[in-house]
């Protein structure tokens, strides 16, 4: 069997539709270059910063923004840029947004509300050799607790949403480190005007006792 | 290239064989930081998911240090700075 040469290359963009008239869909691109484009960088970035604003207007002078709710709102921000195309963003969405229904605008209405299972039943008879090793099964059982809302999944898509996963996280932490280099950098500058006008009087305090 | 994508069409996702499993395994494996240039033979499926594991947990551990970092920049910096860092650090992308 021939190689697909798809994402082994260097290529950063998305691969070259090859539209075959016996065609279901155009295929997907693969998990590492489509959450490695500039892009959905940009489209991540922008949708943090919006959703740290909310929560930071969110919450008033005197509580400041805990770590939790940054982490949500970084994985609401995330799941929304994936648009709703894999289930682990559904299942974040859903599970915090069940009563606001804003965000699920705000992604253009391209989240499907499936709950059910898709394409019937799973398979139980037709497992591949590779899946009846116990260890394996204990492996995938762990992986499904990890990716949020893919526990009960057939192997094959589960080993699809982990892919998407990984990728997607990657890109979460890369943007955030950007995002709080630059913070660290603005507030590098800012502080120093505060600290020299603070250092006098305790300068002065020191010199009377 | 093309007999795959009839034979993926005839069993409708309903009959998963072991040859997109194996190809499943090995894209993940290929996402792995450690090396994936260096593993051309194959890896056992346990070891590509134990990895995958573990580098899912590293990557939590990531963005919930990174969060907790940026709920202190925010809490410490003034509106004004924030909203300059961040398009700063937008148009910088």
């Amino acid at each position: 069997m021939a190689s697909v040469p798809s994402s082994s290359s260097s290529s950063p963009s998305q691969p070259k539709t090859r539209k075959k008239p016996g065609q279901n869909s155009s295929p997907a691109p693969p998990p590492q270059t489509k959450w490695r484009t500039g892009t959905q960088e940009r489209l991540y970035s922008r949708r943090l910063v919006d959703a740290l604003r909310a929560t930071r207007d969110r919450t008033q002078v005197q509580e400041s923004v805990g770590s939790r709710a940054v982490k949500e709102a970084a994985d609401s921000a995330l799941a929304l840029t994936a648009r709703g195309q894999s289930r682990w963003s559904r299942a974040i969405l859903f599970g915090r947004n069940s009563c606001r229904r804003k965000l699920l605008v705000k992604a253009g209405g391209k989240i499907r509300r499936h709950r059910r299972k898709q394409h019937g039943v799973p398979p139980v008879a037709a497992e591949p050799g590779v899946l009846k090793e116990q260890k394996v099964k204990e492996r995938l059982r762990k992986l499904g607790r990890l990716v949020p809302g893919c526990r009960k999944l057939p192997a094959a898509t589960l080993l699809e949403e982990a892919a998407d996963y990984v990728a997607a996280l990657e890109l979460q932490v890369r943007t955030m480190r950007a995002l709080a280099d630059a913070l660290s950098a603005a507030t590098v500058s800012a502080p120093e005007e505060e600290e020299t006008a603070a250092v006098d009087p305790m300068a002065i305090a020191e010199q009377g006792s | 290239m093309s007999s795959r994508r009839s034979h993926s069409r005839h069993s409708s996702a309903s009959r998963i064989t072991e040859e997109e499993i194996n190809e499943l395994v090995s894209k993940l494996q290929m996402m792995l930081p450690d090396a994936p240039i260096r593993r051309n033979s194959r890896v056992s499926a346990r070891k590509v998911l134990q990895e995958t594991c573990s580098y899912i947990r590293s990557l939590h551990q990531e963005v919930d240090d990174l969060s907790e970092k940026l709920s202190e920049l925010l809490a410490s910096t003034d509106t004004d700075s924030a909203e300059a860092a961040i398009l700063r650090s937008l148009l910088m992308q």
